[in-house]
């Protein structure tokens, strides 16, 4: 499953970033790497973007940006 | 001994000794992360003595504040705030750039000691460069409120450089800083900080690949930091590769990483960004120790109303009407009396003193219409601007604004923009010219060029009089209906348009969204004033020159050739009456429409009173004033000013209140509305107005955008596009309306 299917308060584990080049480094850059926890927090009024936690502080992105990230459910 | 005030400093001469930090300015890059008080820390240690500028060729803003310390001159440089140092954004490459080009002494590293994880991530970034590097623990206080205790001296020994507890709004710890920064400064060449250990196997290929490019690259290896030019290759850097003429399958790199790639797969990359979070985390872990339990924190509170599935939006459009209200509301009045000070009072006396010393009627014209007029043209968008910049300011630094590109993200996404480009869209309904500089808020250069391309369709306060003007000449039975049309065709053809640039102009991939929501935190009034004044400064300054030189151009544009007379033999009337057969199959092919539109280039309003002044219907305001003198003009000045400010404040209360329609008829248009009617019907008036709404933005708006690009591209497609547009806009409804029978 990917980040985006986690319901708000689930949190999740990062498995993979599987996006590429840009993508990628920057949610790396932004400490979405293997082994993080990530927490769902809620969408936006419209749906779209999500807003997750991610070491410690807060982090918005789309759901298609979100589709790239690998996770496992934790709690 | 005295401080050198050249800023030149070639790029290996680090000082030697305090002693000789006295002949030359210590320059200190000051890094981090955005929304960790960057700015609040540079304006703390040097005060307001800052310089504002671009980067070279880009539009990104370039920031540089110099002080005296201890006899030797400091120039701090503001990097942009990034998270990282890759190759991708604009911000990171002139933050990297700079942090290479060997100009900097030292690093500010400015770090937020609520968010340690991600910070020291950069921080790992910085230390690569092997310059030194200072820590500043900034917002410390928000720190130990969260009954946070780190210890600095472990973060200290773990990465090899100083760690000061700083809180930059109360000039905490700001001492220390600079003077660890200039001992760091003075340190004698070639004692380099130890760096950070990445492990055995990062390391071998780190020595591998110095030793091979040292032998091969002799040339290029002096040109970068050796350490950091190891890691780039590793990596795989596009930037950094590209630069030393390395392909990514070099023999050299291959064999260097072999044994990388053979534990990890083939993404360098990642490797290096993991094991850099991996290392902060481990830092982290080591120097942070929080409370178990950590209570409800103020930014969920808040967050959980402002972004509410719910509440979230009506809240959002309440605090942005609030907004745009007080911006325009507040400095309404203030644009009035300068106008009327400057039209009025000032005008006057400058007339009766050249008068009186004999000089040329033209002479008069030229310095009371058009110098005059100028300045007063430039000072009258002051307020506007002054108002939306602290605006916009406290909405950044209170972190709303990152929540209001969370709420208008999907909408806004829809036609290839960004939730950020929704208050800049939002503000060009006030003023367009505001709303330009508002595109600053957007970090992507695309996201930026396309918002500033739409934002004219968005009908600004000028050009509410052309529609009140023809709405009461035509439509005074359905006002309300044709006003309103405008301003939704204003916004769909925003959205056209937008959809169309999205697959020509700005084809690709639409930028990332990927952005931080910072915390609530109040902005402190000092901070909200230095930025409010350096940008309405800049406007003033740079835009004001720009637009000082045009109205004196149209000056002589409705006053020459020579001695001319009537306006329809000024060169303002030749070319409207060139342009009749432009405007005929569009309804309105008269020579005083068409120059009445080249005249609202100017401002949109103009196009009133030009069609006053064309018609030949008097403005009786100024011919019944005698001469009043200097005393009592002065103090109908003053007072004006005191009456603008009762009414700014009034306004902020009255904030719900809509100005009456009526109100914005001036008496010089009331005559004009049987003019009207006679060269317009109500389909061409309707057409007019929609000519009015599209047609090439106000020149103050386009050398807006000169001025946030750096260049006329965006500006020379906004008037191609726009003038076609209204061109074709108008061209249907006129011939639409009379093949359905309209007239």
């Amino acid at each position: 499953m990917n980040l985006a299917d986690l319901n708000p308060g689930q949190t999740g584990r990062v498995l993979k970033v599987s996006a590429v080049g840009p993508l990628k480094r920057r949610l790396m850059d932004m400490g979405i790497v293997p082994g993080a926890p990530a927490g769902m927090l809620k969408a936006a009024p419209l749906g779209d973007p999500i807003e997750i936690t991610i070491k410690n502080y807060r982090l918005s992105l789309r759901r298609g940006e979100a589709e790239k990230i690998e996770v496992e459910i934790v709690s | 001994m005295k401080a050198k005030t050249s800023s030149s400093l070639s790029p290996w001469d680090i000082p030697e000794s305090f002693q000789s930090l006295a002949l030359k300015p210590v320059v200190v890059a000051v890094a981090g992360n955005p929304n960790v008080g960057k700015s609040t820390l540079i304006n703390a240690l040097a005060g307001v003595r800052l310089q504002v500028g671009n980067w070279p060729g880009v539009t990104v803003e370039k920031k540089t504040a110099s002080c005296q310390y201890r006899g030797s001159r400091v120039v701090f440089v503001d990097l942009p705030g990034v998270y990282s140092l890759s190759p991708y954004s604009q911000e990171e490459i002139i933050a990297r750039d700079f942090l290479i080009s060997g100009e900097p002494d030292v690093i500010i590293n400015v770090v937020d000691a609520t968010n340690l994880e991600r910070n020291i991530y950069f921080t790992l970034q910085l230390l690569e460069i092997g310059i030194p590097v200072i820590v500043a623990l900034n917002m410390f206080d928000e720190a130990r409120e969260k009954q946070f205790r780190i210890d600095t001296e472990a973060m200290a020994t773990m990465l090899g450089a100083d760690v000061i507890p700083t809180v930059a709004t109360q000039r905490e710890g700001l001492d220390t800083l600079l003077e660890k920064t200039l001992a760091a400064a003075a340190a004698p060449v070639g004692v380099k900080p130890a760096g950070v250990n990445y492990g055995s196997d990062i390391e071998e290929a780190v020595h591998r690949l110095s030793t091979d490019l040292l032998e091969r690259e002799p040339g290029i290896m002096g040109k970068y930091p050796r350490r950091w030019l190891a890691i780039k290759v590793i990596e795989g850097d596009a930037g950094v590769l590209k630069a030393i003429g390395m392909a990514p399958e070099d023999p050299v790199r291959l064999s260097a990483t072999r044994h990388l790639r053979e534990a990890h797969g083939e993404d360098m990359e990642s490797l290096v960004a993991d094991l850099r979070y991996g290392l902060s985390s481990g830092l982290v872990r080591e120097a942070l120790s929080k409370p178990v339990r950590n209570k409800i924190e103020l930014t969920e509170r808040i967050d959980a109303v402002v972004l509410n599935r719910y509440f979230g939006l009506p809240f959002f459009f309440i605090a942005m009407w609030f907004i745009f209200k007080l911006t325009f509301d507040i400095s309404a009045p203030f644009t009035d009396w300068i106008d009327g000070a400057v039209s009025g009072p000032l005008t006057r006396q400058a007339a009766f003193l050249l008068t009186g010393a004999g000089a040329p009627a033209w002479t008069v014209s030229l310095a009371a219409e058009g110098v005059i007029g100028g300045v007063g043209f430039v000072l009258a968008f002051t307020p506007a601007i002054f108002a939306m910049m602290f605006f916009i300011t406290f909405l950044e630094g209170s972190g709303y604004m990152a929540r209001a590109a969370f709420i208008m993200d999907r909408a806004m996404h829809a036609i290839g923009l960004h939730g950020r480009s929704f208050i800049p869209m939002l503000m060009g309904f006030g003023c367009n010219v505001p709303a330009i500089y508002a595109t600053r808020t957007l970090e992507n250069e695309r996201d930026k060029a396309l918002t500033a391309l739409l934002i004219p369709l968005m009908s600004c306060g000028a050009r509410l009089p052309v529609y009140v003007l023809f709405t009461a000449a035509f439509f005074t039975a359905s006002a309300g209906t044709v006003l309103w049309s405008l301003y939704v065709l204003g916004i769909f053809l925003a959205v056209l348009v937008g959809m169309i640039f999205k697959k020509t102009l700005f084809r690709g991939a639409s930028p990332l969204f990927i952005m931080e929501l910072p915390p609530y935190r109040l902005p402190t009034l000092r901070s909200l004033t230095i930025h409010t004044w350096e940008k309405g400064k800049h406007f003033l300054i740079k835009a004001g020159t720009y637009i000082f030189a045009v109205t004196i151009i149209f000056w002589f544009l409705l006053n020459m050739p020579w001695g001319v007379v009537e306006k329809r033999d000024s060169y303002l009337g030749q070319a409207g009456q060139a342009m009749t057969t432009v405007f005929a199959p569009l309804g309105f092919g008269t020579w005083e429409a068409a120059a009445s539109l080249i005249s609202g280039v100017i401002a949109k309003e103009i196009v009133v009173g030009s069609m006053a002044q064309i018609y030949g219907v008097k403005d009786e305001k100024n011919k019944e004033e005698g001469n009043p003198s200097l005393v009592s003009d002065l103090k109908e000045t003053g007072g004006y000013f005191f009456v603008a400010c009762r009414q700014a404040v009034g306004n902020v209360f009255a904030t719900i209140g809509v100005a009456s329609l009526a109100a914005e008829e001036k008496e010089e248009s009331a005559g004009l509305k049987p003019v009207l009617a006679k060269t317009f019907t109500p389909l061409s008036a309707y057409a007019f107005m929609a000519f009015v709404l599209l047609y090439m933005p106000c020149f103050v708006v386009l050398i807006a955008m000169r001025q946030e690009f750096g260049t006329w591209k965006w500006a020379g497609i906004a008037v191609l596009y726009q003038t076609g547009l209204a061109w074709g806009t108008a061209f249907v409804i006129y011939q639409g309306g009379r093949l359905i029978g309209l007239t």
